[in-house]
């Protein structure tokens, strides 16, 4: 027939049927190496020696002080990535962890703003309350989307990236307007928090108070997924609707109860921003910790144990990117853009791990 | 006579398995080649790798004669050799003339819809088959259906024609028109394979017939030179009872009453037209039917999982009709359902998380906040030895079982007890040993009966009918959303029940 035609090349995508834990280690620190690579191409575009912006980014990780900053950003992030632990062992992709942490800010500030005006309770009292004022407003923030899935099945990517906006934007309302400083000189801020009221008072130094609450928390989401009842049927529902419904789970309790403790615990982590790292309510005072939050869950395969480190890290690339924006003037957005690389080609290498790509020339019949 | 296909010294290696290990195997010319085996022997591997889905690790494949390699389906398709699968791939949205159209290469720019309509009409008639090509498919039977995805391949003048379990999904006289336009071909010149575990089917319909077992090739032989129980020593390698022990029992009150039950399928179609029937405790009741008609539904609104729109299902006094699943499963009702991996085991969870599926929320595993995994790993290492099942270790996925161990497992979490320290009031059971081998199918139907004698009342959906006829008390017909017959076994002949569940005759014995 058309045997002296060439046939093509092939490309088949099959699915892998196990891959070994070297290869997954591999192929994520390769990953990093290839974004560094390509990140390092449009450095150079933009006129800057490659070789220099990685000496400032690996400088963060080897100076005490730096290092410390790292560990302030991490905690919010990692607080995040702690519930979305929680939110995608059930398979609910929340993409909304940045708007639940904008909820447990405004909640950690009312109850500031209620202790201040009307000194409803005593002192040693707020914090308290402020923790879990946030965690019931970024967890019921959160169980909203997910009990409109479990309910009729309304896809919670979209319903969580868009509260998101609503979240952020009522947080400006409230700056802007009610909540505005009297004494601010009319700047975008709340009071600022009474210290009392901030994470502060546990270690004086906020990163060790935030350290502590990040593995208070690490342990209790361990021990939820592993040990409790709700643990189980989370894993079972993110196997399979199906087969939950078969063992008689009540779906809408175990997703909304889910996404409620997710949600939650990504408001503590708003609180963390509020009542450590800032000490005042301001417009936009996550500055994106909530996506963050989601490379570092993927990245640490939903492992509570490895959210700490793999926070670090990202929050050392917040802490660079200042840095990299104040000595060499290089804009935000290309700091934006090095984070997102890196983003990309971790769900390459995802991509990777799971499937096989074969590129064969077709063989001649 | 000429030889259509040889293979030769294929070899295929999946991770972990063996799946062809240096196997022959020949087609002539103008001859129906049965093949025989378990499942998991290796049979649709072989005719994977000639029809180009698998390539083989080594060995030799020759079509009339002349080495090939076939590297896919298409390169198969061109070579002559054609496919019916066991899942029919047509679209159901369309017309027979359409999915016939959609396979063929040459059609050019403008297709000639009326001549290609007349010449497949033709072809149908040749085979004494009644077809409009511009009937849409989802108004077909399962029979009507594999004679679309048999005229697809005829139409392409495939010559070569592998069926995959084709009768698994026909009525006894669909089988029967299906076997003449089988040897109509066969006749015509063109040759025929047909992947079977069914012993009566070979003799029925084959010349040869090869059977394999663990990927082996046991034998090749003319068909009329061997017996039934000869070809199954050869499939499973040790003799087989053909019958099991069972005493008829002594039913005593009610498992489940069920009354006027009505409910839609998942297209919105009235699926259950008013179901009656009565489970007795010890007692196994079969139903029995074509695929379709309904039993689907039946089960899963017996199990909660799907909603009744009329009638009552009484278990002890109480209507469970469209209780939750939980309910339903806390007053002793196990349910057993089809295709394991879809949702009755998950998968990627171990061993472990599978048996306790149900139960890790009930007392002595759980105190309603945690799980008491010590007391977990206790029962489920006596559940393995129990129940008998084979596992690397506790914590492996379930989805590394087979399916024999898989059924097996699912046999421990629902029979054990392991809610309340009881048996079942009630089983139900949908198609509980198909895709087994005869040994898991046996332990699934000793174990049933031991549980009907331990006072279990069983509900047993089978497509089997002399499975059904066998291990049950009393048979069921199940007809287009209704229990239309209702006998002991042996009062029936089984010509007589095939018609029945055609829907051709209903009898007036109950």
């Amino acid at each position: 027939m058309t045997k002296t035609l060439k046939k093509p090349y092939t490309i088949k995508i099959g699915r892998r049927l196990h891959y070994s834990r070297k290869l997954s280690i591999l192929t994520t620190f390769f990953a990093l190496i290839l974004a560094f690579g390509v990140a390092g191409v449009f450095f150079a575009i933009i006129g800057l020696n490659p070789l220099e912006v990685y000496s400032y980014i690996g400088g963060v990780f080897t100076s005490p002080i730096l290092l410390l900053e790292s560990l302030k950003r991490a905690i919010p992030i990692g607080l995040a990535a702690l519930g979305l632990c929680v939110a995608f062992k059930m398979n609910f992709w929340n993409i909304g962890a940045e708007g639940q942490m904008y909820m447990g800010m405004f909640a950690s500030t009312g109850v500031v703003l209620l202790h201040v005006y009307y000194g409803l309770f005593p002192d040693y009292l707020v914090l308290l309350l402020m923790i879990l004022g946030a965690f019931f407003a970024g967890g019921l923030w959160c169980s909203l989307p997910a009990f409109l899935k479990a309910k009729m099945k309304v896809n919670e990517i979209l319903t969580t990236l868009m509260m998101n906006y609503v979240a952020m934007y009522f947080v400006d309302f409230l700056v802007y307007g009610p909540w505005r400083d009297p004494k601010g000189y009319g700047f975008p801020l709340s009071i600022p928090f009474p210290d009392y009221s901030k994470l502060t008072i546990i270690f004086g130094e906020f990163a060790y108070g935030g350290l502590l609450l990040l593995c208070v928390t690490a342990v209790l989401v361990f021990i939820i997924l592993r040990y409790s009842k709700l643990g189980f049927e989370l894993r079972i529902v993110g196997e399979s609707i199906d087969t939950a419904r078969y063992a008689g789970i009540n779906l809408s309790k175990v997703i909304t109860l889910g996404g409620f403790i997710a949600g939650g615990i990504a408001g503590i982590g708003g609180l963390t921003i509020v009542s450590g790292i800032i000490g005042r309510l301001r417009p936009r005072a996550s500055p994106g910790y909530g996506y963050t939050a989601i490379i570092v869950g993927l990245l640490s395969a939903l492992n509570p144990w490895l959210i700490l480190p793999v926070s670090i890290f990202f929050g050392g690339l917040f802490v660079a990117g200042d840095i990299l924006q104040a000595t060499l003037k290089i804009p935000g957005a290309a700091v934006e853009m090095y984070q997102a690389l890196i983003f990309l080609f971790i769900v390459i290498g995802e991509f990777m791990k799971r499937y096989q790509i074969t590129i064969t020339r077709g063989g001649d019949s | 006579m000429e030889e259509l296909v040889s293979l030769r010294g294929i070899v295929k290696h999946f991770p972990g398995v063996l799946a062809n290990d240096n196997v022959d195997f020949t087609l002539r010319r103008g001859e129906i080649h049965a093949l025989l085996g378990e499942n998991g022997a290796g049979k649709t591997t072989l005719m994977n790798i000639l029809y180009g889905l698998y390539r083989p690790d080594s060995g030799e494949i020759y079509v009339k004669g002349r080495r090939v390699e076939i590297s896919s389906p298409r390169d198969a398709i061109k070579l002559g050799v054609g496919m019916v699968h066991q899942n029919f791939k047509l679209i159901p949205s369309h017309t027979i003339l359409e999915n016939i159209i959609l396979g063929l290469k040459e059609v050019g720019l403008i297709i000639n819809y009326k001549k290609i309509s007349e010449e497949i009409k033709k072809l149908a008639e040749s085979y004494g088959w009644r077809i409009n090509p511009d009937t849409y498919v989802w108004q077909l039977t399962a029979g009507e259906k594999q004679q679309v995805e048999l005229l697809k391949l005829l139409y392409r003048d495939a010559h070569i024609l592998i069926f995959d379990e084709p009768t698994s999904v026909l009525t006894p006289q669909e089988c029967r028109i299906l076997f003449q336009a089988l040897r109509r071909m066969a006749k015509e010149g063109k040759g025929i394979i047909f992947i079977t575990h069914k012993l009566d089917e070979v003799l029925a319909i084959s010349d040869r017939v090869t059977v394999m077992r663990k990927g082996k090739v046991v034998i090749t032989k003319e068909t009329n030179k061997t017996d039934v129980s000869e070809l199954a020593q050869y499939m499973v390698g040790r003799p087989v009872l053909f019958t099991i022990e069972k005493e008829r029992s002594q039913p005593s009150g009610e498992a489940i009453i069920i009354k006027n039950l009505k409910a839609f399928n998942d297209k919105g179609v009235l699926a259950l037209k008013g179901v009656d029937l009565v489970v007795m405790n010890n007692e196994i009741v079969g139903i029995i039917g074509v695929t379709g008609n309904g039993q689907q539904e039946l089960v899963e609104v017996i199990a909660g999982l799907r909603k009744a729109v009329e009638g009552s299902l009484i278990i002890d006094g109480t209507n469970i009709v469209n209780s939750t699943p939980d309910k339903i499963i806390e007053l002793g009702v196990a349910y057993i359902p089809p295709e394991p991996l879809r949702y009755s085991v998950a998968p990627n969870l171990t061993i472990i998380d599978n048996l306790f599926l149900k139960a890790y929320r009930y007392k002595p595993y759980s105190n309603g906040i945690m799980i008491n995994w010590r007391k977990i790993h206790e029962k489920a290492n006596e559940l393995i030895k129990n129940f008998q099942i084979v596992s690397p270790s506790l914590s492996a996925k379930a989805k590394s079982l087979s399916g024999g161990n898989l059924q097996r497992l699912i046999l421990a979490r629902e029979l054990s007890g392991l809610i309340g320290e009881r048996i079942p009031r009630l089983i139900v059971a949908a198609y509980p040993t198909k895709g087994l081998d005869i040994g898991a199918a046996e332990f699934v139907h000793k174990t049933l009966i031991e549980y009907s004698r331990k006072g279990s009342g069983i509900l047993f959906v089978s497509e089997d009918i002399e499975e059904a006829l066998m291990i049950s008390d009393r048979v069921a017909v199940m007809y287009d959303g209704r229990i239309i017959s209702i006998f002991r076994p042996g009062e029936i002949d089984i010509e007589k029940i095939g018609l029945m569940m055609a829907g051709v005759e209903i009898a007036s014995t109950s």
